[in-house]
This record gives structure tokens, sequence and C-alpha cells, in this order.
């Protein structure tokens, strides 16, 4: 009984052998149709999961999306913070890193010594000093490293006081005096134009408010989930301090990420079933041509079962090698896709891998299906030719 | 030559009548492929449009000032200069803005006049709440104004358009009645609600003015929160400057920023200057508005423009891609299968050129066999797409991209190109086919 299985079984995988071999062109359509599915399928998934997690992270191109000033009063009065409120404040989330800056306003003569050309302008003390992403006068080459009578003026205010680069400027408040070199321009369009930063230390110098802020701008990484989590649990941590996200990135963020998202998600959602459906019809296809080998195996005894079974592992087969080859590809050009978009290549994630490979060996089993219908077959009225 | 033509289109049409089944199975898996093809492109090429509108959220991306202003003094978003200092501009003018190149791209504006003024806080029932209460910034802007055009019509634009992240409680003013909407913070600090109203004054109060009325409580995020919003026209009689204006914002819908763009328009050849000029770029939207507005200086809102600039050009180039790998996948699939369908049909070929038909002539039928299968599996495809494009744009964005006859062609192309390249090694191997040996059944 044990040895008639045997032969039975090693009489199963020869025949598979055969019916791979017998036709290598047929082998290589199918072969390229899963291949291709499946290269497909696994370059979407790959890229989706990666993708959303990216564009948050692009998300922050708009800058600061967090704000913590003093409480009660946000902006028009003279209150201060702690300088060692940031401190507190969270450095890590699960986006990435929260990068900081604490800054100190106060308005200030600012004099060009050797034209003697002064104008009362915002005085803006930041730390770190060269903050701004969003600079596109900025020269990368000309960044000089952060130093403390380094200064970066705005635009407007360079064109209203009249310096250049490498100019040295007085900035004075009451019998309180500063110097420095303007190292840079700053061009934004909001209110950094008009105004000079200069190192925090200086300004709170000027000011004569040692260790005191004005606020805080954070630039928080994550989803607007996340970010709204983040910014609760901020308020808890320092109740004496008000922490607010900047509700115009933060809100048009949520939207615009909402329908980014879900342009992806359905986008890679029809393609794939599409695909999956094609690929299934192609398969279909070349399936239905074999009433011949069906028909002969039923002519020398093969239970209509035992068919179907043998072409069904076939197509489980073809699968399982069509997934693989296509699994792989399909990373492959989701890392090369990724770099393309994003400037990083995208991180290959495992999962993907056995999720391609047991879709793809599901649609070439399901495509494989129409071979029940040849159950049907007389073998007889087939050779004769009449089918 | 009647009858090699008649016998020609017989032996098409005695195809596909033969073996309906396997015709019916190419054709669908070419329509699927178009399908995918066809939804991909169209939410492609739709995309760029739909998400620049949904940056508009993020508010206004130029803003316009005097072109002779002194220097700001603007600390958390509050302008501590005085009244008399620095310059103005005129709101007559600002109906020119719907009459640049680029008109309507321009989706909103609203003009802000800022003043420092003394509040004084009455109850609903005229009861007066507080002393004189000093230095309440007081911001003049249009709520949702009728701006009439040279043309005849009206553009409704206003604050609720260019910061579209304000939420109020209540609604906003009337733009010429008596009535302002309060900041939340400074709501609470003065207890004053929507119903109640204010007076305001400048200067050395002789008689209290008649008051405004509070509709709306403002909730900004932002420094606007401990300020009073009022009508422009109000905000310039408080200040003493009619029919002027400091600041204004303006929310275009753009195209991001290329290297062509970033190019000094200074520098270009008459031919690009007409390019550049001609593409909604925001720099060149910003040159069209200060030739528009004399005196003026427009400046990028370098924080917004840029942030969706990258954005919107990632998220195109990305779905650039899907929709590519996805023809790809489309025309792998599509090519397998019309090379499965000839590779099936050695046996007819060779009973064809047993019978005298040149391997040119074999090679021609079934090209015309797959073309028309093409053509007609292409357009249930395009339309199939077209109804799915429908469906995404529909649930994403709340409109459907148009379809386009650009799609449609290039899906048509698509298809016949990939049948018949699919079709093109088969058939060369059978071109090469000995009819003798086929037909013997060997």
């Amino acid at each position: 009984m044990t040895e008639r299985r045997e032969a039975n079984r090693a009489m199963f995988w020869r025949i598979l052998r055969r019916l791979f071999g017998a036709n290598r062109g047929r082998l290589f359509v199918m072969l390229l149709a899963l291949g291709a599915g499946a290269a497909v399928t696994a370059a979407l998934l790959n890229l989706q999961v990666d993708a959303k997690r990216r564009l948050t992270t692009e998300f922050r191109a708009f800058g600061p999306n967090v704000v913590i000033v003093p409480k009660g009063s946000s902006s028009s009065s003279s209150e201060t913070l702690p300088q060692s409120i940031i401190q507190s404040v969270p450095a890590d989330v699960p986006g990435g890193r929260v990068t900081a800056l604490s800054a100190l306003y106060l308005v200030a003569s600012v004099s060009v010594p050797p034209s003697g050309k002064s104008a009362s302008a915002v005085v803006a003390g930041i730390n770190p000093l060269f903050f701004a992403k969003v600079d596109p006068s900025a020269n990368p080459n000309r960044s000089a490293s952060p130093s403390e009578n380094a200064c970066v003026a705005g635009v407007r205010f360079a064109k209203q006081v009249g310096v250049e680069q490498d100019r040295d400027l007085v900035v004075a408040s009451g019998d309180r005096r500063e110097s420095c070199r303007v190292v840079s321009f700053r061009q934004t369009g909001g209110s950094e134009d008009n105004r000079l930063e200069i190192d925090l230390r200086a300004a709170q110098r000027l000011a004569d408010l040692p260790e005191r802020i004005s606020m805080i701008e954070l630039i928080v990484p994550g989803t607007p989930a996340e970010i709204q989590n983040y910014v609760a649990d901020l308020q808890k941590r320092i109740p004496d301090a008000e922490v607010r996200p900047v509700r115009q990135f933060t809100e048009g963020e949520a939207r615009v990420y909402s329908r980014i998202s879900g342009l992806l998600t359905a986008t890679v959602g029809i393609v794939l079933l599409l695909t999956a459906l094609c690929v299934m019809a192609a398969m279909t296809n070349v399936a239905i041509e074999r009433k011949m080998d069906v028909g002969l195996m039923k002519a020398i005894g093969g239970a209509t079962r035992r068919v179907v079974r043998l072409f069904l592992a076939e197509a489980a087969l073809l699968g399982l090698a069509g997934g693989v080859i296509g699994a792989t590809l399909g990373i492959l050009l989701s890392i090369v896709l990724g770099k393309a978009v994003f400037g990083v290549a995208a991180r290959p994630r495992l999962i993907v891998y056995p999720v391609t490979v047991g879709l793809t060996m599901l649609v070439a089993i399901l495509s494989a299906f129409p071979l029940r219908r040849l159950a049907s077959i007389r073998p007889a009225s087939l050779f004769r030719g009449e089918a | 030559m009647a009858t090699t033509d008649s016998m020609f289109l017989r032996l098409v049409a005695d195809s596909f009548g033969r073996r309906p089944r396997h015709k019916l199975l190419t054709g669908a898996a070419l329509a699927l492929g178009m399908a995918v093809a066809t939804a991909a492109l169209s939410v492609a090429l739709d995309v760029g449009d739909r998400l620049a509108k949904e940056f508009r959220s993020l508010g206004a991306n130029l803003v316009v000032t005097p072109q002779a202003d002194s220097l700001p003094l603007e600390i958390g978003g509050v302008d501590y200069r005085p009244v008399n200092a620095g310059a103005y501009l005129p709101e007559a003018d600002l109906p020119k803005l719907k009459t640049i190149f680029w008109h309507n791209n321009v989706i909103a504006f609203a003009p802000i006049l800022e003043v420092r003024a003394m509040a004084l806080p009455f109850s609903r029932e005229g009861r007066q709440l507080a002393s004189w209460i000093a230095d309440v910034p007081v911001v003049g802007t249009w709520a949702d104004h009728a701006v009439p055009l040279p043309d005849g019509g009206e553009f409704h634009t206003g604050i609720a358009k260019t910061n579209p992240w304000w939420h109020i409680e209540g609604q906003w003013f009337s733009d010429d009645g008596r009535e302002c909407a309060v900041g939340r913070a400074l709501a609470q600090k003065i207890h004053i609600e929507v119903g109640d109203s204010i007076s305001l004054a400048v200067g050395r109060v002789t008689k209290i003015p008649a008051p405004l009325k509070v509709t709306a409580i403002l909730n900004s995020g932002g420094p606007e929160d401990e300020s009073l919003v009022v009508p422009l026209s109000y905000a310039q009689w408080l200040a003493g400057r009619p029919g002027q204006y400091r600041k204004l914002y303006v929310s275009a819908l753009t195209k991001p920023e290329d290297a062509f763009a970033r190019k000094d328009p200074k520098a270009m050849t008459p031919a690009e200057f007409d390019r550049w000029y001609c593409t909604p770029y925001i720099s060149s939207i910003a040159l069209q508005i200060q030739q528009e507005l004399p005196g003026t200086e427009v400046r990028v809102i370098r924080r917004v423009a840029e942030g969706e600039g990258q954005i919107l050009t990632h998220v195109e180039m990305l779905l650039w891609l899907v929709t590519l790998a996805a023809m790809l996948a489309a025309a792998l699939a599509v090519g397998a299968s019309s090379a499965a369908s000839v590779i099936e049909r050695q046996a007819e070929i060779g009973l064809m050129k047993a019978l005298g038909a040149g391997s040119g002539t074999v090679g021609f039928l079934l090209a015309a066999e797959q073309l028309l299968l093409a053509f007609v599996g292409g357009g249930i495809g395009y339309s199939l797409g077209i109804v799915l494009a429908r469906l995404l744009g529909e649930r994403i964005f709340g409109a459907a991209p148009e379809p386009t006859l650009l799609v449609f062609l290039v899906v048509l192309g698509l298809a016949a190109i990939v049948t018949l390249l699919g079709s093109a090694i088969p058939l060369r191997r059978a071109s090469r086919i000995e009819p003798a040996p086929i037909l013997r059944g060997e």
C-alpha cells in the first residue's frame, strides 16, 4: 500500500516535471505574467508603507509646527520664559527627532559703523542660529560656523539699513551694546525678513534678561495625530507655559496628508486588484488550451480529481516561482523608485515578501480553476477532433 | 485582389467566431490591463491641480507690502510701529488683482490694516463691563467682501478664505456693519461674549463712539487671538487712513517651481521670459501682481510656497512612478496573454503555410486579429478605467478628473503596441515552422 503511494507520488512529480518542460514558450509566458504582477505588488506595497512615513518628514519643510509661549499672553506683552524650559521638551518622537529653537525678541537700534546709518528694528536672539531650513538665499558654502558674534540679516532689514555680507553691525538697547558680523541673509516672506537675528546670549545681555527667552519653536515630525498627542503630552510636562500647534500648518497638513494617503492607498489597491485580474485572465487563457493534456490523462485512466490536482500543483509551483522572482524584482524596484522620489531608498520590508508570494500563488491557483470545467471532457471525442 | 481581401476578412472573422471563449479571455486581460493604465493615468494627470487646491488650506502664499515702507517692528505678529510711520496702499487698486494674466489662479486675497486702539466693552444690555482697556491690537480686514470686477462681475474674497485655519464661533461680521470679531484670549480677558459690544477709540476720547457688536469669537491659534478683528473700513476710520491698507495677503494656485522657474527673469531670453511669464509659477504671479499694483513689493511666503512645491513635486512624481509601474505590469500581462494565444496556434499556422500562405501573410493575418482585439479591449478598458478614475477622484478629492482625449489615445496606442510586441516573438518563431511536422502531429 505504502509502496503504491510512493510510486504514485513519484509519478505525480514526474508528470509535473514533464508539464513544465513540455512547452518552454508557455512556461515563459506564465512566469512573465505572474512575475510582472508580483513585481508590481511588491513594489507598490513596499513603497506605500514607506511613502506615507516619508511624507510626514516632507511636511516639515513648512518649518516649526509647535510653539511654546508664556502662559496667558501669547505675544504682545513682554513676558518671558526661563531658558531651562527647553530641557523638559522630549527630543524623540516615533517619527524622528524634534528640532527646537529658542528665541528672545527685543526692539533695538541697529547701526552700521562706517556709514553711521541706523534704524530701529526687531532683533531676535536665536539659539541655534542658522536654524532656518527654508532659506533659498543662504549660500551653503558661506554659512560660517555659528559663532557668538555672527548674525543673520533679513532681506528687507538689510535693504533698509544698507548692510552687506561680512559687515559689522552695532546693536544698542539703552546703554548696552553688542556688535556682530553679518554672515548671511534670510528671505522667508514672513516677519523674519524684517529683523536681525543674533546669538541668543548676546540678545539676553542686550535686553538685560539673562537666561530668559520669549518663545520656543519646535519642528515635530510625525503624522497629524502624533503631533497632536505630542502637544497634549508636552502641555502636561510644562504647565507653566502655553504649548500651541501652529494651526496654519498642522491643520492644512492634516488635510493634505489624509488626501495623499487616501490617494496612495486607493491607487495601490485598484492597481493591485486589476493587475491580479489581468494576470488571471492571461493565465486562464493558457489553461484552457490544455484540453489535449487533460484528455490524454483521462484516456489512460487518470481520475478527474487527480488530473485537476496535478494542474493545481503546477499552478502553485509556477505561482511560487513567479512570486519569488517578481517580489525580488519588485522590492529592488521600490528601492530605486524611493530613491528617485524622496532621495532616500525605501527600506525593504520583509513582510512584503511572503505577502506578495502568497498573493501570486493564490492568483495562479485561482486562474487554474477553469480546468475543473475540463472534467466534463470526453477524451474520445477530443481525440476524434470533435471538441 | 478583392477575393484575397474578402478571404482575409473571413479568416479573421472565423478566428473570432470559432474561438469566442479564447478571444474573450485575451480581450478581458487586455481590457483589465488598459483599465489599470487609464485609471492610473487619469488620476496622475489630475492630481497636481487637485492637490494644489488642497494646499490652499495652508493660506496665503504671497504678501504685498508698500515698497517705500519703513521697517515693520513686528513681534509675534503684532506691528509696534505708530500709525503715522510707514507707507500705505490704496484699496481702490485691489480689483486689478483679478485682471492679471493668471487672474483665475488668484483664489483669494485680503487686505490688512492694523491699528492699536483703546477698547471699552459693553454687555448685551448696554452695561459697561470694564473701564477703557489701552493698547488693544485691532486688525481691519475683509471677512467676506464682494469685490467689483472690471468686467462687471463680483469676486467674493476675504480673510476667511486666505486664512482657512481661523475658526470662529458665531458668524463673520458684515463688511459695512458696525460689527467685529474678538480673539479668544482677549474675549476671556475682558469677559466678553457673542452679542456684547465694544467701543473703540484712538487718542484722546471726548465722546464714547458708537459701539461695535461682537458677532464672533475668533480662534486662530496665533497672535490674532489677542486682537479685535473689525471691518477694514472701520479700521481705516479709526486710523484716519480712509481707503488704505498696509498689507495684502494673496492666495494663488501655482505650479511647483522647477529649475527653470528659479532662473533670474532678467537674465532670460525673450522667448524664455514669455514662457516663464505664462506659467503660473509663484514668482511670475508675484511679478504680475507687482506690475498691476504700482508702488508695492510682492514677496513670496517661502514657508508656505516652498514646502508646498516640494511636497507637490514629490507626490506627483510618486504617482507617475506608480502609474508607470502599473502600466508596465498591465503591458507584461497583456503581452503574455497575446503571446500565449499565438503559441497555441502553431498547428493552424502550419496548416496555412501548407496551403501556400507566405510567412508575411500569416503574420499579417495574426497581427490584424491582435490589433482588432487590442482596439476593442483597449476601448472597453478605457471606459472601465474612466469609471474607476471617477470613483477614485470623487472619493478622495470630491471631484472627478475630466476624461481627456490624450489618455484615450495613449491607452489605445499602448494596447496596440503591447499586443503586437507580445505576439511578435512567437510569430517569428511560427514563421520558421516547417508545416509538415506540425501537420503530422509532431
